[in-house]
C-alpha cells in the first residue's frame, strides 16, 4: 500500500525561512510542495520520510531565494496490482461503486466487477444474489477489494461544466471473488 | 524534480503508522494540529482503525520468520500483515493459487497459516459500534448486579 520513493529536487528556500535550521526549513518547504499531491506514475505523496543530502545554496541574481539541490525520500501511497485493501463505500451509481479510504477517494469498482450475479435495487444499492440470498452493499459499509489497475489520467485542457471533478489518480478494483466484499459475508 | 528511484523499499501499514505516531499524530484531528499536516492526519486515522494499530515490530518480525515454511511471496506476506486475515476465504483471496500452493494432496496448510496469523499478529481494535455494544452489555451486566 505504501512505499518509499527517492526524489531529487531543486528547491528554492525563501528568505523568510533562512533564520530556521536548514533541514527543518527544507522539510517544511517540501511538505508544502508535495504533501497530499499526486505525482503521475508515482502515486499520492503522504509524508516526507527523510532528507538525504543538501547541496548548493546558490542565490540567483534578482531572486532572494537560496537554491538547494535536495535528495530526499518520501512515503508514497501506491498499492500494487493484486493488493487487497479495505475501503468504505461512498456512493453507488448505475455503472460503478465508489470507495474511499478516508485520505483517498477515487476508487471505482465497475459494475461488472461487483460480485456476480448482482442487481441494483430501487434505492440504488447494489445487491449480490448468492444462493437465493440478497447481500446488499450498503453505503458506508467497509468492503475488501482487489486492486486491478491504477490510472493517471492526463490533466484535461477543457472540462465540461457538468463533468465530475478531475481526479489525477484513479484506482480500479473488484469485489468479486473469495474473501472479497463485506467481511460479514465470509465470517464463520 | 527527478525521480531517482520510484521504489526505494515497501513499507507495511505498521511502519507508516509508527512513523506518523512518532511525529506526533493522534487519532483526534484537533490534536494533530501543528504536528502533522491534515492529510497525514487522515492517513493516521485510517491506519488507526486498521490491524496496524495494535501490531509491534516484534510481532511482525516473528510472523515473517515463522511464515517462511509456506513459501509466500514478499507481496503476499506484506498483504497478510496489513490485512490480518481472520478466516479461510480471506487467505484464498490473499494468496495467489492458494488451492495449489497451500493444499498439497491431503495436507491443507490454510488452517495452519490462519492459526499462525491469529497467534502472532495481535487482534485488531474493536470497531466503534462493537465497542459501544460491548460497553452497553457491560453496563447492563453492572445494572444486573446492582439490581
Amino acid at each position: 500500500m505504501f512505499c518509499l520513493s527517492e526524489i531529487e529536487h531543486d528547491l528554492p528556500i525563501p528568505p523568510c525561512l533562512l533564520n530556521r535550521p536548514l533541514i527543518s526549513a527544507i522539510k517544511e518547504e517540501l511538505e508544502r510542495l508535495f504533501l497530499d499531491k499526486v505525482i503521475a506514475n508515482l502515486g499520492l505523496c503522504i509524508s516526507i520520510y527523510d532528507v538525504h543530502s543538501v547541496e548548493g545554496g546558490f542565490i540567483f541574481p534578482g531572486d532572494g531565494s537560496a537554491m538547494y539541490k535536495v535528495k530526499f525520500r518520501m512515503v508514497v501511497f501506491r498499492p500494487f496490482i493484486g493488493e487487497i485493501l479495505m475501503g468504505k463505500i461512498e456512493s453507488s451509481d448505475e455503472d460503478c461503486l465508489r470507495l474511499s479510504l478516508g485520505f483517498f477517494n477515487d476508487i471505482y469498482i465497475p459494475e461488472h466487477r461487483i460480485a456476480r450475479p448482482c442487481k441494483r435495487g430501487d434505492d440504488g444499492i447494489w445487491v449480490w444474489l448468492y444462493e437465493g440470498e440478497e447481500l446488499p452493499l450498503d453505503i458506508g459499509e467497509e468492503v475488501r477489494f482487489r486492486v486491478l489497475s491504477i490510472k493517471y489520467p492526463p490533466v484535461p485542457n477543457e472540462q465540461k461544466e457538468d463533468a465530475k471533478p478531475f481526479a489525477p489518480m484513479e484506482i480500479i478494483g473488484e469485489t468479486s471473488g473469495d474473501g472479497l466484499g463485506l467481511p460479514s459475508w465470509w465470517g464463520d | 524534480m527527478i525521480i531517482e528511484q520510484a521504489n526505494a523499499g515497501v513499507l507495511t501499514n505498521f511502519d507508516v503508522f509508527d512513523f506518523l505516531r512518532a511525529r506526533g499524530a493522534t487519532s483526534d484531528p484537533m490534536g494533530c494540529l501543528g504536528a502533522v499536516a491534515p492529510s497525514e492526519c487522515k492517513v493516521f486515522e485510517y491506519l488507526h482503525q486498521s490491524p496496524a494499530c495494535t501490531q509491534t515490530r516484534e510481532s511482525i518480525d516473528e510472523f515473517l520468520e515463522r511464515c517462511e515454511k509456506f513459501k509466500l511471496s514478499p507481496a503476499e506476506k506484506l498483504n497478510i500483515i496489513n490485512l490480518r486475515p481472520s478466516n479461510q476465504p480471506e487467505i484464498y483471496a490473499l494468496v495467489k493459487e492458494c488451492g495449489k500452493r497451500l493444499v498439497k494432496g491431503d495436507i491443507d496448510e490454510v488452517p495452519e497459516l490462519l492459526e499462525l496469523v491469529n497467534e502472532v499478529l495481535p487482534q485488531p481494535p474493536p470497531k466503534p459500534e462493537a465497542a459501544a455494544e460491548q460497553h452497553e452489555s457491560m453496563r447492563s451486566n453492572l445494572l444486573d448486579i446492582s439490581g
